[in-house]
C-alpha cells in the first residue's frame, strides 16, 4: 500500500493552496478513495510523526487546507453517495467527504444518485424521496465547488444560514478516522460529554477520555476554535474542528423540505447606518426570512466599475437608483403567495421608515429575477478578488484582508461603527458584505501597497480585541485555519488554548493532523 | 409616446408536453415564464417612457393563467395590460396569432411603437413581429440591439452577418429586439404592490371583432403533422488493440457503426 503515498512533485503544485490565496509545502501526497485507504495511509504516517493536511475542495478562506509540510490528504476521489436513510418522514443522505455542493445540490433537485454498492433499505427510501415532495440541503457557501468534508470540518455557513444554522445541526452522524488508524463513529444523541469530562468508544476497541475545555463560547454565529460545552453531543466536537482531530470519511446530512415559494428582496437605504437598522427591523417582523445580507457602498461602487467595464459584469442590474447608499437583501421563504406578499409589504414600510423608498427597492419572484439577484450577490467578491489580483501584479505580497466576525444581537451598529471609525482612521479602501442578519459583516480592506497591507493586519488584530469585548466570534464562519489562529488566542486566551491543545493531544498525541490550524505557531511549542 | 409590447409566456424548461392530436405544445400546467426576449421589449419601452413620459402597454395571447405574466410586466412598469384568451384562438399558428394580436393592438387605440422580443424561445419562428408590421401597415426592423429616439423618430441598429446596419424609421414603427438590447429591470417592491391591485383585461375573439375564422386552428394555414424528440443514440466501442484503430475510425468516418 505503500504506493498510496506519493512524493510530491511540481504536478501537485495545485495543492499547495486555497482560495485565501496563501502557498504552502509538502513532501508528499494521497489521494485516498475509501475510510480504509485513509486508515492504511495515515497508519503509516504515524509510525514517523508525519504532519498531515487533509484537504477538500480547497475552496476555504483562512488556509486550513494549505499544507505546512508533511503530507497532503486530498479527500476529493472519495466522492460517492452512500445510501439514503428515511425516517419519520425525514431524509438523510450520507455521503464521503469529497463529494462537491454543486454536485450534490444536482442530485437532490433531480432527486437522482449513483445507486451503485447501495442497501435495499436506501433503494426503498430513494423510492419515498422520488414521490416525496422537492427536497434541498440548506447550507449556502459562495463557493459552491466546495467539498462537504471540508464544510463541516469549518463549519460553513452561507447567506441562508440566518434561517437555517450553519452545517452542524444538519450533520446527524459522521465517521473520523484518527491520526494513528483508530476510527470513531458517532451518531446524533448517542454519545454525550458528562459535563466536561467525556470518554469516546473506537471501532477497534478501548475510548478517547479526557476532559473539554472549560471556555463560554460567543452567543453567536460561530466557527471559532472546537465547540466545547458541558453536557454536549460529542458529535459537535469533530463539526468545525479544522482537520486537527481526524479525517472525516462519512457524513449524514439531513435534507429539509424545498419551501414552496422563495423570493428575493433588495432594497437601497441611504447609508450603513440605516442599513443596520433595517435589517435589525426585518429579524424582529418578519418571520420568513431565510437570509439578510448587506452590500456596503464600496460593494456598489465597485460592482459599477465593474458593470462599466463589460464582460460577464454588463448583464448586472442598473444601479443608478442605489445612488451612494448601501443595500440589504432578504431571502423569503414561504408556504403561501399570501405570506410572501405579506413580508414583501412589510419590507416596503419598513425601508420607509429606514430613509428607504418602496420604488428603490427589487424584488425577484421568478427563476430568471432570482438568477440575476444571485449574479449580483456573487459579482460582489469576485469583483473584490480580481481588484486584489491586479494589484498583486504591482505587490505580490498583499493578499486579501477579509474580516469574519460577528457579533451578538445588539450590538451591530456599534461594530459596524468602530469598523466605519477606524477603516476612516487609516484611510483605506474597504468593502463590506455579508450576512448582517447574523450581525456578521465580512469588512474587506483594499491594501493600496505593502504598508497598508501590514496596517491591515494589525486592525485587524485590534478588532478581534473589540469584538471579543463585545461577546462576539472572532471567525464566524470560515473557520479559523492558519491565517485566523492569531485571533483565536485573542478571543479564547492563552490558558484556554491550552486546554485545546490538551484535547487535541487527546486524539491526535503526536500533534499531526491540521498543523497550524487553530494553534498559532508561536504557541506550538 | 405610447409603447405597445407584445409577450408570450413560455414553457420554464425545454420538458414540455405535446399534445399527441394536434401536435402543439400543452400550455395549461407546468411552470411558465415571459419568453426573454420580450423581457428586453418591455425594458426598452420602460426606458422611453422614462425619457420621454407616456405610457406602456402590454399585450399578449394566451391561456387565463397568462394573465400572472402580464401583472410581472405591469410590476416592472407597464400601465395597462390586454390578455386575449378565447378557446377560438387555440392551436393558432403565426398568421392566425399575428390577426388576433392586431385586433387586440386595434383595440388597444393609437401608439408611436410597437415593440415584440425577436422570437419566442418555444416556436423560434420569429415571424410574429414582422406580420404583424404588415397586417398594421408600418415599417419595420426586427434583430434591433441598439435603439435610440427622438420622439418623432427612432434609430436603430441590428447585425447582418458580418457587419451592423444602422436604419432610422419615422414612428410609428415595429421593431423586433433581441437580448443585447438591454438589462432588463426587476420590478420594485411599489410595483409588485401596484400590480397586485391593477386590473388585467381578459377579452374574447368577439370582443376584439375578430373574425374567428381567422383565429386559431381555423386561420392556421400551418398544418403541424409531427412532432417528435429526436432520439439520440450513443454507441461505445472499446478498442483494445491500438494497431487495428486507423481502420475503425476510418470505418466510423465512413458511416459504419
Amino acid at each position: 500500500m505503500e504506493h498510496q503515498i506519493i512524493p510530491y512533485c511540481d504536478l501537485y503544485a495545485a495543492y499547495l493552496r486555497d482560495e485565501s490565496r496563501t502557498v504552502g509545502t509538502a513532501d508528499s501526497i494521497s489521494f485516498p478513495r475509501s475510510e480504509e485507504e485513509v486508515r492504511q495511509i495515515l497508519r503509516m504516517l504515524h509510525e514517523t510523526g508525519t504532519s498531515v493536511t487533509v484537504q477538500g475542495g480547497r475552496t476555504g478562506l483562512a488556509a486550513a487546507a494549505v499544507p505546512r509540510g508533511g503530507h497532503i490528504m486530498a479527500t476529493g476521489g472519495m466522492d460517492h453517495v452512500l445510501g439514503l436513510r428515511q425516517e419519520n418522514g425525514r431524509f438523510f443522505l450520507t455521503v464521503q467527504p469529497g463529494v462537491v455542493l454543486l454536485n450534490l445540490r444536482k442530485m437532490i433537485a433531480k432527486k437522482e444518485f449513483p445507486t451503485a454498492g447501495w442497501s435495499s433499505e436506501s433503494l426503498t427510501a430513494l423510492e419515498a424521496f422520488r414521490t416525496a415532495s422537492a427536497h434541498f440541503f440548506p447550507t449556502d457557501p459562495t463557493e459552491t465547488t466546495a467539498a462537504i468534508g471540508g464544510m463541516a470540518a469549518c463549519n460553513a455557513s452561507g447567506a441562508r444560514s440566518f434561517r437555517y444554522g450553519p452545517m452542524r445541526p444538519h450533520i446527524t452522524a459522521l465517521r473520523c478516522v484518527l491520526a494513528d488508524g483508530r476510527t470513531v463513529a458517532l451518531k446524533r444523541g448517542q454519545h454525550f460529554a458528562d459535563g466536561l469530562s467525556f470518554s469516546l468508544p473506537t471501532l477497534e476497541g478501548g475510548a478517547v477520555e479526557g476532559t473539554l475545555p472549560d471556555y463560554t463560547m460567543p452567543r453567536t454565529k460561530n466557527a471559532s476554535g472546537y465547540y466545547a460545552a458541558p453536557d454536549m453531543d460529542l458529535i459537535d466536537l469533530f463539526i468545525g474542528s479544522d482537520g486537527t482531530l481526524g479525517v472525516l470519511t462519512e457524513l449524514e446530512l439531513e435534507l429539509l423540505p424545498l419551501p414552496r415559494i422563495c423570493w428575493g428582496v433588495t432594497v437601497f437605504l441611504p447609508d450603513e447606518e440605516a442599513a443596520c437598522r433595517y435589517a435589525e427591523a426585518v429579524r424582529a417582523q418578519v418571520d420568513c426570512a431565510a437570509a439578510i445580507e448587506y452590500f456596503n457602498s464600496g460593494a456598489l461602487d465597485i460592482l459599477r466599475q465593474r458593470k462599466a467595464q463589460g464582460g460577464v459584469f454588463a448583464t448586472l442590474p442598473d444601479l443608478t437608483m442605489a445612488g451612494d447608499g448601501a443595500a440589504v437583501f432578504t431571502e423569503l421563504h414561504c408556504h403561501t403567495r399570501e405570506q410572501a406578499m405579506s413580508a414583501v409589504k412589510t419590507l416596503g414600510t419598513l425601508a420607509v421608515q429606514c430613509g428607504g423608498a418602496a420604488e428603490k427597492s427589487w424584488v425577484a419572484r421568478t427563476e430568471t429575477e432570482s438568477e440575476t439577484l444571485r449574479h449580483f450577490r456573487h459579482a460582489v467578491p469576485e469583483s473584490v478578488n480580481s481588484l486584489i489580483d491586479e494589484r498583486k501584479r504591482v505587490y505580490p505580497g498583499i493578499t486579501k484582508m477579509g474580516s469574519d466576525m460577528s457579533v451578538p444581537n445588539g450590538r451591530l451598529l456599534e461594530v459596524t461603527e468602530m469598523y466605519r471609525r477606524t477603516l476612516g482612521e487609516e484611510g483605506f479602501q474597504y468593502a463590506s458584505w455579508g450576512h448582517i442578519g447574523d450581525n456578521h459583516i465580512h469588512v474587506n480592506i483594499l491594501p493600496r501597497d505593502m504598508d497598508e497591507h501590514t496596517r491591515a493586519k494589525q486592525l485587524f488584530l485590534r478588532w478581534a480585541g473589540t469584538v471579543t469585548e463585545m461577546g462576539g466570534a472572532v471567525s464566524a464562519e470560515h473557520g479559523v485555519g492558519k491565517l485566523k489562529a492569531p485571533f483565536l488566542t485573542i478571543m479564547y486566551g492563552q490558558a484556554h488554548i491550552r486546554q485545546m491543545r490538551q484535547l487535541k493531544r487527546l486524539f491526535d498525541p503526536k500533534m499531526q493532523l491540521g498543523r497550524g490550524n487553530l494553534f498559532a505557531v508561536e504557541d506550538e511549542a | 409616446m405610447r409603447t405597445i409590447v407584445c409577450v408570450k409566456q413560455v414553457p420554464a424548461s425545454n420538458e414540455v408536453r405535446l399534445d399527441e392530436k394536434t401536435n402543439t405544445i400543452i400550455r395549461d400546467g407546468g411552470e411558465a415564464v415571459i419568453n426573454p426576449f420580450d423581457s428586453h421589449a418591455l425594458e426598452a419601452a420602460l426606458a422611453l417612457k422614462e425619457q420621454f413620459g407616456g405610457t406602456v402597454a402590454v399585450l399578449s395571447m394566451g391561456i387565463p393563467a397568462a394573465a400572472d405574466m402580464l401583472r410581472q410586466c405591469v410590476a416592472r412598469g407597464a400601465d395597462e395590460a390586454l390578455l386575449l384568451t378565447d378557446r377560438a384562438f387555440a392551436g393558432a399558428d403565426t398568421l392566425a396569432t399575428s390577426y388576433a394580436l392586431s385586433k387586440g393592438i386595434e383595440s388597444l387605440g393609437d401608439f408611436d411603437l410597437l415593440l415584440c422580443g425577436k422570437m419566442a424561445v418555444d416556436g423560434d419562428t420569429a415571424q410574429i413581429g414582422p406580420e404583424l408590421a404588415t397586417r398594421l401597415g408600418l415599417p419595420h426592423v426586427s434583430d434591433v440591439f441598439s435603439l435610440e429616439c427622438d420622439g418623432a423618430a427612432v434609430t436603430v441598429q441590428r447585425t447582418l452577418g458580418g457587419c451592423v446596419q444602422t436604419l432610422r424609421l419615422p414612428l410609428p414603427a415595429v421593431l423586433t429586439v433581441t437580448r443585447e438590447l438591454n438589462v432588463p429591470r426587476l420590478p420594485s417592491i411599489a410595483g409588485v404592490l401596484r400590480a397586485e391591485e391593477a386590473e388585467i383585461s381578459c377579452r374574447s375573439a368577439a370582443q376584439v371583432g375578430a373574425d374567428e375564422t381567422q383565429c386559431g386552428l381555423k386561420g392556421s394555414p400551418t398544418q403541424v403533422v409531427a412532432t417528435f424528440l429526436p432520439q439520440r443514440t450513443r454507441t461505445v466501442q472499446e478498442v483494445t488493440d491500438t494497431a487495428t484503430l486507423p481502420a475503425i475510425i476510418h470505418h466510423i468516418i465512413k458511416g459504419g457503426a
